[in-house]
Formats: C-alpha cells, structure tokens, sequence
C-alpha cells in the first residue's frame, strides 16, 4: 500500500526550525513550502535517520510516553504517507 | 510575542560598497559604512553556522549587493546551506547574465529594485545621473526573467509630487503586481542632507492623502511598513479609535512598533553581528567568532529591545498629556535612536502629536 520505505529517512534538504515551544517547522526551500509539527511527530521526526523501521519508531514511542493511544500505528502510517507525498521523507524507489 | 529558537531571517549587508551615493543614502556615514568587507571564505563559513541554526531565508544587501565580484559564490553558498534569499539593489548592475543565474537557482524569493520617479528628473536628483535609465532596465530585465521583482520608491522632497506618475509607471506600464514605499527617514547621509532630502509634515500629509487615493484606485496594490502610508494609515486608526471613545486598542500604549527582533538579525558588511542593519551601533557580537545562536538567546541588548515592548507609554515625559497614548505603537527603534539618542523610547518621527503640532492634517479626517 505504501511508498514509505522500511526504514524512512527524512529528506536531507528540508530544513528542521525547533521552537522553544516543541513544536518544529518542516521547509522544503526549493518548493517554499513549510508543514508544521507537534510535539509527537517532532519525536517521530527525530527518528527518520534511515535506522529506525516503523516498529523500532512505534516502541520508542511507547517508551517515551505512557499512555500511548491504540491507533498510534495507523497515526504513524497517515503522517509518514503525508510526509512522503510532500517529499518530506524518502520513499521507496 | 514568540520568540523564536534561532532568527529566522537575517539581512546580511554583504559590502559596505556602493556605485551610487544618494544623498539620502541611511548607510552612509552611519555606523554601517565599515571599513571593509568580509572576504569570500568567512560569508561561507557562516552560511554553514546559519544552515545548523536552520535560518529560512537571508536578504542580500549593503551598500550595493550586486558590486561584489564573488556575488555568484556567496549565492551558491547560501543555496547549498539549504536557505532561500531575496536582494535589495538600485537595479544598475542586473543584466541578463545575472538574471539567469538568480532564476536558475529556483531560491529566490525577491529582487527589490529602488526607483524613485517616473523618469530621470525626479529619481537622477537623489540617486545619481544616469542610474534611473540602468535601474529600470534592471527591473524589466528581472522582469524578463521571471524573477519575483518588486520595487522601493523611497519618497523625499525631489519626488513626492509625482507619486501618480511613478504609480502608473510601475503598476500600470512595467506591469508589477505591487510595489513599496517608504520616506526618505533620519539615518545616515539623509542626516546631513535632512533640510533638502526629508518632508516636512505639509507634504508628509500631502503624501498620505495621495497614497490613500492610489492606493484606493490601484486595489491595494501599493504597501508600505513605514512612511506616509503607513503611519497615515496608523494614525487614521488612532484617531477613529479615540473618536468612538475606545479605552485603547490592544497591544497599544506601549512600544510595540517593531516585532523584527523576534525573528530576525543582521549582520554589517565587517561581520558585526546587530539586531537590524537599520541600528549598526548596537555590536552583539562577530561572526564565526561568537556563536549565533548564543547570542540569539542570551545576549543582554537583545533582550532589553524585546523587552521594549513592554514599555508603557505613559512614562516618557515626550508623551505627557497626549490624548493618543492608548491607541499608539510608539515608532520605530532606530530612528529613536537617531533622533532621540535611545532605542527605548517613542520615535518622533511616527509621533502622530508631533505631525499635527507641526500642521500636519489627515486627509479622511479634515472635513
Ligand atoms: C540602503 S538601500 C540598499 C540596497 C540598494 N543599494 C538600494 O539602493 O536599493 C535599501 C533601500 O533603503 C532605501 N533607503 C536608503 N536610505 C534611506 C533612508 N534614509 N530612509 C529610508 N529609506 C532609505 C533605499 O532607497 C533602498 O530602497
Ligand atoms: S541607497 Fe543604495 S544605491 Fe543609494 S547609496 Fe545607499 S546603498 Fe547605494
Ligand atoms: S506623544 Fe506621540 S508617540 Fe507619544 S503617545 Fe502621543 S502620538 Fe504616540
């Protein structure tokens, strides 16, 4: 189903703005275009190093916070599709 | 307001040259005008600390951007580190060749082109003889392009009788969608040159009136941050504020003129790294000497303009017994600076007391 590959890896052009609040700012400079992440996804986003699979993303996830909702691996898979629709990430060739 | 990480912006005065010398010039003769400018390796250097910082976007400038001969380096350098940039030029040294290269980057947000008149006579006077012609072929050439070209009428004493001309040229005969105006304002050479170059309040308010109208028959198409139209603007709103026997609009009765400090830096052709390029005084620091986002954060004169907006009002003596405090932002730090010897106070330039003391009118308001 999915263009994600197994081990997503963000796109090295995009630049990462951290706010002081734990939000970030995604921007892709050649398409001038920002996407906004909170918190959670700032977490996710730390992780998309190529080394991480969704699973290895899924429990770090669970590790970091206690109560994490049940449809996380489906939250997962809709925001790394959005991210690689945007050219956010790395897609499988 | 947020404070961001790290600047999202900067305004790199990347020489301290000109091929020009307007004589309104702000960056002549004002503590901008370094001694010299910073070779090609330390820009490159910094462009690297600026892509760790995850800075967006610089804007090129000086001086005059374009004179430096490794121009096309210091733009590949800023595309490799990730960021997207704008210029501000007197248009003299855009030709095709330049041209190209900016488009074909795909980074460029802007190229702002000064022009001051709808022809030689009322742009030469300040700018120089001759670079009316160059600026405007410079402008159509960008145009040509495809490049995002925009334009600054700086009004003084030698052009703002012909705001309906430059108007029409550039909106209606170059075909730009928009373009900016600003008043030739209390920095640099425009100093010395202030009884020949600056307005005094009869035709500031002649300004406003006329922007209003243009800006009224070409559809908002004419902006402005500072100057004529935009204090016209701002005072037009303080006074319907206080005719309806409003307490006072948020965030006013202080001095929150200016959110740039938030989110943006400059850095002066010699490296010093200041909290705008419009107050060059202010030394935070050196490039790839001190570290960018150290300063960003801690650095104590950064903090005490940030908190500038906190500042009420009421407590200059230069404001006592205004009717306006309320309503009003308090104006710009640099010029209160130049004018007042202090960035934390209320600039007398946006003072809209000051204005109507000195037989200034607003145009809706006069019937
Ligand atoms: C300092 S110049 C640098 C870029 C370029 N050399 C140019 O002239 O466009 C940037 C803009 O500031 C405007 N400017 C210069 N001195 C000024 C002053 N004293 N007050 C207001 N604007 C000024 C110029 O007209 C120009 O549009
Ligand atoms: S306003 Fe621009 S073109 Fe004119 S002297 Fe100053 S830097 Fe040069
Ligand atoms: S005196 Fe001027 S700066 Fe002070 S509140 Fe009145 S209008 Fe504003």
């Amino acid at each position: 189903m999915s263009a994600v590959s197994r081990f997503p890896v963000a796109n090295p052009m995009v630049i990462f703005r951290e706010e002081l609040d734990e939000w970030a700012v995604l921007f892709d400079p050649d398409a001038n275009e920002t996407f906004a992440l909170d918190p959670t996804s700032v977490f996710i986003w730390k992780l998309l190093d190529g080394k991480h699979c969704k699973e290895d993303i899924l429990t770090k996830l669970n590790e970091a916070c206690n109560d994490t909702p049940e449809d996380a691996p489906q939250h997962l898979d809709e925001f790394l599709e959005e991210l690689a629709g945007k050219s956010l990430i790395g897609v499988e060739k | 307001m947020k404070l961001e990480r790290t600047p999202k912006s900067i305004d790199l005065n990347i020489t301290t040259k000109c091929n020009l010398r307007c004589s309104y010039c702000s960056h002549f003769s004002s503590a901008g005008e370094t001694d010299k400018d910073l070779p090609t390796e330390e820009w490159l250097k910094f462009f690297k600390e600026l892509k760790e910082c995850a800075v967006l976007d610089v804007c090129l400038s000086g001086g005059e951007a374009l004179v430096r001969k490794d121009i096309r380096e210091l733009i590949d350098g800023i595309i490799e580190n990730r960021m997207r940039f704008s210029i501000l030029s007197n248009g003299i040294l855009i030709d095709d060749d330049t041209a190209s290269f900016i488009k074909a980057t795909g980074r460029c947000d802007s190229v702002q082109v000064s022009i001051d008149g709808p022809g030689p006579e009322s742009h030469d006077i300040s700018r120089g003889k001759g670079s009316f012609e160059k600026a405007l072929s410079g402008l159509r050439t960008l145009i040509r392009h495809e490049i995002p070209a925009t334009v600054r009428v700086t009004i003084n004493k030698h052009n703002y009788k012909v705001l309906d001309e430059v108007s029409k040229l550039l909106l209606e005969d170059v075909g730009l969608p928009s373009f900016s105006t600003n008043a030739a304002s209390h920095l640099g050479l425009c100093r010395d040159n202030a009884d020949e170059t600056q307005l005094n309040a009869e035709e500031y308010a002649w300004c406003v009136e006329k922007l209003f109208k243009l800006e009224k028959k070409y559809n908002g198409r004419i902006n402005a941050q500072a100057g004529p139209l935009a204090s016209g603007k701002h005072w037009v709103e303080m006074e319907k504020a206080k005719a309806a026997g409003l307490p006072e609009i948020p965030g006013r009765g202080l001095l929150t003129s200016c959110g740039g400090v938030y989110s943006k830096m400059a850095v002066l052709a010699d490296g010093t790294m200041v909290p705008c390029s419009q107050l060059p005084h202010m030394n935070l620091g050196r490039i790839n000497q001190d570290s960018l986002a150290d300063i960003w954060l801690n650095h104590p004169e950064l903090k005490r303009l940030r908190d500038r907006r906190d500042i009420p009002l009421k407590e200059f003596d230069f404001c006592e017994g205004c009717e306006y405090i309320p309503y009003c932002r308090g104006g710009c730090p640099a010029l209160a600076y130049t004018l007042g010897g202090d960035e934390n106070i209320p600039s007398p330039d946006a003072c809209y007391r000051t204005f109507l003391e000195a037989g200034g009118k607003l145009p809706k308001l006069n019937n």
